[in-house]
């Protein structure tokens, strides 16, 4: 799976050393909310598309609310997502057609 | 002694250099608090111990400011900002889940504002302190006009226009969120010192503060134009408006007393931590508020 980010694979953060395997891709991320995030985003869109897998995942915002763009082959979804404090999806909508991830 | 922001952790005072070791051993163990700590306050990227010394020296400096500038000024960053909190986002034009939201999380978080409000009580030696935590008591849970009504019941009450039974709303347990964050609040009352209490306690009293515009937030709590017309039950409207209302000095009042006995028992720097400490507990408990609201909106 290709990031857009090089810290944390959702947050960007460099701080933290946590490191697990998400879809057969061994990820970093800065503690275990923004791991249990990334899980459940990936499983979100998944679900939503009926992919198997994701090749490419740009993520822009903060934890208060994510515009992301996921891409598999030659297709693409944008979607929004936001959590809760404990990395639960509090909710998560396909962007509105025409808004740029 | 001073404390850590990120989870309370008294430390001995030797400039910032013990709290910036702290902060980085813990964020090395990935622990989820002081990474969002650090990420959200000072840095997103890792930095040196020297570094991470300098900032926090800036960032807890009151410079020439008071202490009650400092705590107004980083509360109004962190909710009202440039992009406000969602929930405040979400208030400006409440929709029924919303204010629902609200009262089922909002009525916990009150049950916990007397009992901390009481544990002030039980531990200041201070006839002004004790004076002002008994009007706090008695504006949420009694009536000290007979004539006005308990913050609490006025809470209630904009639930049942809403639809939902009182004991319906009772019968409700927090969500995790709301509870873990009185869980710590509770703590701060029992374990840090009742300045320091007063501080988590009384500083996110500014939320509902009108002059906080003119000191620089980009939007009110909600939009006061809601107080007018019937875009909202006339529950919800007694309810909102009773903190709109609030007098203003009782707000500056907590400060002002907060400022000078911080300053008398030396305890400023703890009393800013703790103050961020409750920061982050509020930011968390207002999105528990919003995803209680999204399930009546499903
Ligand atoms: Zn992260
Ligand atoms: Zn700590």
């Amino acid at each position: 799976m290709k990031l857009n980010y090089r810290g944390c694979a959702i947050c960007d953060s460099t701080w933290g050393d946590l490191r697990e395997e998400v879809d057969g891709t061994r990820l970093f991320f800065c503690c275990s909310i923004c791991a249990i995030q990334f899980r459940h985003l990936v499983e979100r869109v998944k679900a939503r598309t009926g992919w198997d897998r994701i090749d490419a995942l740009e993520i822009a915002g903060d934890r208060r609310g994510r515009a992301c763009v996921a891409t598999r082959g030659d297709r693409e979804f944008r979607f929004e997502i936001a959590f809760n404090s404990d990395g639960e999806v509090r909710r998560f909508r396909p962007a509105p057609a025409g808004v740029p991830g | 002694m001073v404390r850590c922001p990120a989870c309370l952790l008294p430390l001995p005072k030797r400039g910032f250099q013990p709290l910036a070791e702290h902060l980085i051993a813990r964020a090395g163990e990935s622990d989820p608090d002081h990474v969002r700590w650090l990420n959200q306050n000072l840095s997103r990227s890792r930095i040196a111990s020297e570094e991470l010394v300098r900032r926090l020296e800036q960032y807890f400096d009151l410079g020439e400011r008071s202490l009650g500038d400092w705590i107004t000024r980083r509360f109004i960053a962190k909710f009202f900002g440039e992009v406000p909190h969602p929930f405040v986002l979400a208030l400006q034009h409440p929709s029924r889940g919303t204010l629902l939201g609200y009262v089922l999380e909002h009525q916990h978080f009150l049950r916990q504002w007397v009992r901390s409000c009481a544990y002030i009580m039980a531990r200041t030696d201070e006839p002004e302190v004790v004076r002002y935590e008994l009007e706090n008591l008695l504006v949420e849970f009694g009536t000290k006009d007979p004539a006005a009504t308990a913050h609490y019941e006025l809470l209630l009450r904009m639930g049942e226009s809403l639809g939902v039974s009182r004991a319906e709303i009772l019968a409700t347990p927090p969500l995790p969120a709301t509870r873990r964050a009185i869980a710590e609040w509770n703590r701060i009352a029992t374990e840090t010192d009742w300045v320091e209490a007063m501080a988590a306690l009384h500083a996110l009293e500014l939320i509902a503060h009108r002059d906080l515009v003119r000191e620089g937030a980009t939007v009110h709590y909600f939009d006061p134009s809601i107080l007018e017309g019937d875009t909202i039950t006339p529950a919800s409207r007694a309810f909102l408006r009773e903190g709109y209302e609030a007098d203003l000095e009782h707000a500056s009042e907590a400060l002002g007393l907060i400022e000078r006995f911080a300053r008398a028992s030396g305890r400023e720097e703890e009393v800013q931590a703790t103050f961020l400490r409750s920061l982050d507990l509020f930011d968390d408990y207002l999105i528990a508020r919003l995803e209680r609201g999204e399930q009546f909106e499903a």
